[in-house]
């Protein structure tokens, strides 16, 4: 499609005292053939988006870029319906990044170089501007808008109860005979609300009336998830009985592990296959459709927790194993069930210990998945042991950690009032018996300044709740990736993918998970999470209907488009899709979903044959902007470097750098990327062999606490960064041309070192010796 | 293997302590800031914030040992700095009124006299003993009874002998149960000052001599300028009033003994030579004893208004222990005073029954010592002793073989 540009460069906030406007305007419309060119001094105004308006309509625009502000500004009235909009950062990229100092000797030579990076920017985007074409939404031919809620515990009910108010209907299942999931064993519950003084009454039961009055919802209890298949929208779900198997179950694919022999040498693709097959014997293929499969849109995954009980030798030293040294969970189960007594004899129980950290004096961790709420629970437990006993209970609580959250610190503060509350921060070391069941807890380091000693009746463990997905599966995905959310052990078997900006999504997209199974919360806090899942699910089915990206990128209607003739069914796109988009068949030839991806273009970037790319996003669109570059043949003082930058954080962070005053070296060209997984090796070949002189991959933290908006991006850019080296060596060019920086949003203030480094770095190993090629 | 102390903390102390005005006992957490801001802590043994975790988990035999919550004056400090509402003071004021009990024996009169009801019972019951022993003196003097004819002459309603039968015999009573509470609370701040035990099993105390040289003396001394109680921040100006009470105690017990000499003694060997009661206004003695109940009273006065605003502020808690001890003391000052004006006017209807009244309030507030909050009179003391002595004890100064075994000193 042949573009008619509108190019419009802002002309305030410095960007005319930093360079030579009118120039940039006689380069686009002159050397660039653009259209239009105007320098605007008050761009960002109504009269200015009606003046484009006009424009687009006499001179048949189609395609509009703004210069000035940072493309992260967004201004309603710059809407034009058909027209594609692009914007370009010359305020932060260029103005505020790059001060000249008049009274230097060469201030000449930085005003010659900050008019050379703006004439760039102006030069990439225009060549973008004729390479992108404009997204199509992706549509499924038929939507499904069922909701499925894997799990009837407080999570899942109250999801079920919003999406069914929010006019949806809704499914749930429950392995259990019955609803209620673990709460349905509380004899009360923590407070919820002020003066947080005094014990609630269980709300489960009320829960349970409600999803079996609503004629939106239907329970199936005694069931479990066989597999689910499909995509958002077009959800294919298997269910089957309880604890039963199925032809239908989910198959495993191999571990890597599986995948070697003996020695340790990876097994032939043959030798894998029929291993798989064994593996997986009497299970349907994966693709394989289950005709009698329940249609769903989208899933939330409420399948909760489940107390942690501790192994037969765990624990010896807090006497573990002992009848009268029991778990919250079993003191929690005899609580409802009646009075508290003392598993070994029966006796009345009147002095309890609640030991919340295990570790004794050599470790101050609490117990697995132990939690704020394990604290409160601990408290709650205490108070229930008071209203049993008010004349002579004594609950001692010896903790390392007691956390309160927020408004529950007065439910804490509540407690120590009770004279038979004894709290004190302290090591377990020891539990004994005397033989009669009566038992002794030692305790060092306490407040009271010595080592103490208590005789009581039981000894309860403040153990953790696990999370239901660490073991299984749960929702077992007919995925090319396997059954279950991927790399669990960095979150410790929770399912959420990414805590902080985007609560209740998971590793799949259209599944939301609420309640305990996403992390450890109180009995109101998960019913509050069911609603936040529910209306995640509810919102994915609507970017599903308008055929738009879910989180983070709402607003993007492009989905990747893939050139299966060239496939070499190499399975890196399969393999490294960090949502498990992509499926393949027998061959091995990918198979989209469109609803499932989240357009990061991870599979782009894997991509060695670069048959995968989107509209306005791709090897091509990309690799021109860079070869766009004017990259000066014989001057050494205008090397050129280009630098990738994550949209996300690393992007933002530039924009904040600028905002604050801080300036960087002239020489690179920065890029937004969608995420370092997307950046192709063929965008580093073109930059380098169009002479340019370095490449910086600017990203997001990965590993344990990794901050990537799509999980995985910035970690595989740098497994690539090997095969980068690699290519570099060949070419008889130092490998450290070539970089990648990890950055926090908020780190704006090492932006400038991170860069100015660089240059140095490449300034220090010379030209690129394939300049001018 | 570390050792560990065995712990049974017992909620009826801990309950008690709450019940008697430290019902804020909980909420201590710990920070320390009480004992920073007291302005008596000392730097060895910086209170109260041990007194308040010891009360908190229950453990009544380190609270009974502590001297420490003797040397509290209840400025209420603590209380106003403490950023989580726990007014230690209260607290320590709490732990202070339950040991007073803890010590008293027998235990009913402790708990008849911790009520205004059981005071006024008691004050009607001591008059009307003291009714019966002047109707008996009656048949001995011939005198009417009971409003005796003529001018008001207290002593023609009871004369010296039958009232030193009464209350020297109450004196006695009062004497023994102050003497086996102070040892039993000597005892127990030993141990809990860990100063061992002698020979005999017993708490170390120092002979009579040294004892009264070289701790009581001191003690009083300190006492009766008030040093302490004057640094007490929030509370100085009510030192004011406590030591104008203090000192119309002294002056009120030097002038009794002075008349007992004077009266009983002198007046009995020479009858009809003037020194007979009662004692002409100009008699410097009568001069003397009017001052003091001028000053008891005012001295009263101005604890009941400065503890009233102080309650008022938040500064501190009143129980009603605190008021029974003003009203019982005012009740004696102003009966006192209008027995004496009523006697100089010579109203006898309401002359006699007002020298009743005060005879009635007298033997309640002398029974009251061992018994009540004025017992603070004898711990407190105990407790200034106490601290000097062990504090020589633990310096190896004390004598008396009970130096601590301690580090040889360095050769020079």
């Amino acid at each position: 499609m042949s573009k008619n540009i509108g190019l419009y460069i802002y002309t305030g906030d410095g960007i005319k005292d930093a360079v030579d406007v009118d120039k940039l305007v006689e380069l686009a419309t002159g050397e660039l053939n653009v259209k239009v060119a105007k320098a605007v001094d008050d761009l960002y105004s109504e009269s200015a988006a009606s003046m484009i308006e006009s424009d687009i309509e006499s001179e048949e625009l189609n395609a509009v870029i703004l210069a000035g502000y940072s493309p992260r500004y967004e201004f309603d009235y710059m809407d034009f319906p058909g027209v594609y909009l692009d914007k370009v950062g010359l305020r932060e990229l260029v103005a505020w990044s790059h001060q000249i100092d008049p009274e230097a000797e060469d201030a000449e030579a930085q005003k010659e170089h900050i008019q050379e990076l703006a004439e760039d920017y102006i030069r990439m985007y225009v060549t973008k501007m004729e390479k992108v074409e404009m997204p199509e939404p992706f549509k499924l031919e038929q939507i499904n808008n069922r909701l499925l809620v894997i799990g009837g515990g407080v999570a899942g009910m109250r999801a079920a109860l919003d999406a069914a108010e929010a006019g949806y209907e809704v499914v749930i299942v429950e392995k259990e005979a019955e609803l209620g999931g673990n709460a349905k064993y509380w004899r009360k519950q923590i407070p919820v609300g002020p003066d947080y003084s005094s014990l609630a009454s269980p709300v489960v039961d009320d829960l349970i009336a409600q999803v079996e009055a609503s004629d939106k919802i239907t329970v199936k209890t005694s069931t479990e998830v066989a597999r689910t298949a499909g995509e958002p929208g077009e959800f294919r779900i298997s269910l089957k009985p309880a604890g039963t198997k199925s032809e239908w179950d989910a198959p495993v694919p191999l571990t890597e592990e599986e995948k070697l022999d003996e020695n340790g040498k990876e097994l032939s693709a043959e030798d894998q296959k029929k291993k798989y097959e064994e593996k997986n014997e009497g299970r349907k293929d994966y693709m394989e459709v289950d005709p009698d499969a329940e249609m769903f849109g989208a899933v939330v995954l409420a399948s909760g927790w489940k107390p942690y009980e501790p192994a037969e030798d765990e624990f010896p030293h807090l006497a573990w194993g002992n009848p009268n040294v029991v778990t919250n969970f079993a003191f929690e189960k005899m609580a409802k069930e009646g009075r508290i007594t003392r598993p070994s004899d029966g006796k009345e129980v009147k002095t309890v210990a609640f030991v919340m950290s295990p570790g004794g004096k050599d470790d101050d961790a609490d117990f697995p998945y132990a939690s704020a709420v394990t604290s409160m629970v601990a408290l709650k437990q205490a108070k229930m042991l008071r209203e049993d006993q008010p004349e002579d209970g004594r609950a001692y609580i010896f903790y390392q950690h007691m956390r309160t959250v927020g408004q529950y610190e007065y439910f804490y503060k509540g407690l120590q009032n009770d004279p038979g509350i004894f709290l004190t921060k302290g090591a377990v070391t020891e539990v004994t018996d005397d033989g009669a069941g009566n038992l002794t807890v030692n305790v060092e380091d306490t407040i009271l300044g010595e080592n103490i000693s208590v005789d009581v009746d039981l000894v309860v463990l403040a153990t953790g709740m696990v999370p239901t997905t660490k073991d299984d599966p749960v929702i077992n995905f007919a995925y090319r990736q396997g059954p279950a959310f991927r790399d669990l052990d960095l979150f410790g078997g929770y399912c959420d993918s990414n805590f902080i900006c985007f609560p209740y999504e998971t590793r799949r997209t259209g599944v939301y998970a609420a309640g305990g199974v996403r992390r450890s919360l109180t009995i109101e806090e998960s019913m509050e999470d069911g609603s936040g899942a529910a209306l995640k699910a509810i919102q994915c089915l609507q970017a599903v209907s308008e055929g738009h990206a879910v989180h983070p990128r709402t607003w993007d209607y492009d989905y990747p488009d893939f050139y299966f003739q060239r496939c070499t069914q190499c399975k890196r796109c399969t393999e490294e899709c960090p949502f498990g988009a992509l499926d393949d068949d027998e061959k091995g030839t990918p198979k989209p979903n469109p609803t499932r991806c989240r357009r990061c273009g991870t599979c782009m970037g894997a991509c060695p044959e670069r048959i995968i790319g989107f509209k306005d996003y791709n090897i091509d669109v990309v690799g021109s902007m860079i070869k766009s570059i004017e990259v000066p043949d014989d001057d050494e003082d205008k090397l050129r470097m280009i630098i990738f930058a994550c949209e996300n954080d690393a992007y933002p962070a530039l924009d904040m750098a600028a905002r604050k005053g801080h300036t960087w070296s002239p020489l690179p060209r920065i890029i937004p990327v969608r995420c370092l997984g997307s950046v192709n090796v063929a965008w580093i070949k073109d930059a380098m062999s169009s002479g340019m002189d370095g490449a910086l991959l600017l990203g997001c933290k990965y590993g344990d606490d990794y901050q990537c908006h799509f999980v995985k991006g910035s970690e595989l850019a740098n497994r690539r960064m090997e095969n980068v080296a690699e290519t570099l060596n060949s070419l008889g060019m130092e490998p450290e041309r070539v970089k990648l920086a990890q950055i926090a949003i908020d780190e704006y203030d090492k932006v400038p070192e991170i860069i100015n480094e660089f240059v140095e770095e490449v300034v220090g190993m010379g030209p690129n010796p394939f300049k001018g090629w | 293997m570390s050792e560990y102390t065995k712990i049974k903390p017992d909620l009826d102390f801990v309950k008690g302590v709450m019940d008697a005005g430290g019902d804020t006992v909980n909420r201590c957490y710990q920070c320390a800031t009480c004992s920073i801001v007291c302005p008596l802590s000392t730097e060895d043994s910086p209170f109260p914030r041990k007194e308040m975790l010891w009360a908190q988990w229950g453990l009544a035999s380190k609270v009974s040992g502590d001297v420490d919550v003797w040397l509290c004056h209840q400025c209420g400090d603590c209380s106003a700095y403490c950023p989580r509402d726990a007014k230690p003071g209260d607290v320590l004021g709490a732990i202070r009124a339950n040991a007073i009990k803890y010590y008293a024996e027998p235990k009913s009169l402790a708990n008849l006299l911790s009520t205004s009801k059981g005071i006024i019972s008691t004050v009607i019951a001591s008059m009307v003993v003291v009714l019966f022993v002047a109707l008996i003196w009656s048949f001995v003097t011939g005198e009417s009874w009971p409003i005796p004819k003529g001018t008001v002459e207290y002593h023609k309603f009871l004369s010296v002998i039958p009232i030193d039968i009464i209350y020297l015999s109450l004196a006695g009573f009062v004497a023994w149960v102050s003497y086996k509470g102070v040892t039993r609370f000597w005892e127990d701040i030993s141990k809990g000052a860990g100063l061992g035990e002698s020979y005999t099993g017993t708490a170390p105390r120092p002979a009579l001599g040294p004892l009264f040289k070289e701790y009581v003396v001191p003690a009083v001394k300190e006492i009766l300028a008030h040093e302490r109680f004057k640094k007490c921040g929030a509370a100085a100006e009510r030192a004011q009033g406590h030591l104008w009470t203090l000192w119309a105690f002294i002056i009120l017990f030097i002038v009794t003994n002075l008349a007992m000499f004077y009266a009983d003694i002198l007046g009995n060997l020479f009858p009809n030579s003037g020194f007979h009661s009662p004692l002409a206004l100009y008699n410097p003695i009568k001069i003397l004893g009017n001052i003091g109940a001028v000053m008891l009273i005012a001295g009263i006065w101005m604890l009941k208004s400065m503890r009233e605003q102080k309650t008022e502020e938040g500064i501190f808690k009143s129980s009603a222990q605190d008021w029974n001890l003003i009203w019982l003391i005012f009740a004696v000052g102003v009966t006192g005073l209008a027995a004496e004006i009523f006697r100089l006017i010579g109203i006898r209807i309401i002359a006699y029954p007002t020298y009743w009244l005060h005879l009635g309030c007298v033997a309640t507030l002398f029974l009251a010592l061992p018994f009540t909050k004025f017992a603070h009179l004898l711990y407190r003391t105990t407790a200034y002793v106490f601290q000097r002595y062990a504090a020589d004890v633990k310096a190896g100064e004390a004598g008396f073989g009970m130096e601590l075994p301690g580090e040889p000193e360095e050769e020079h």
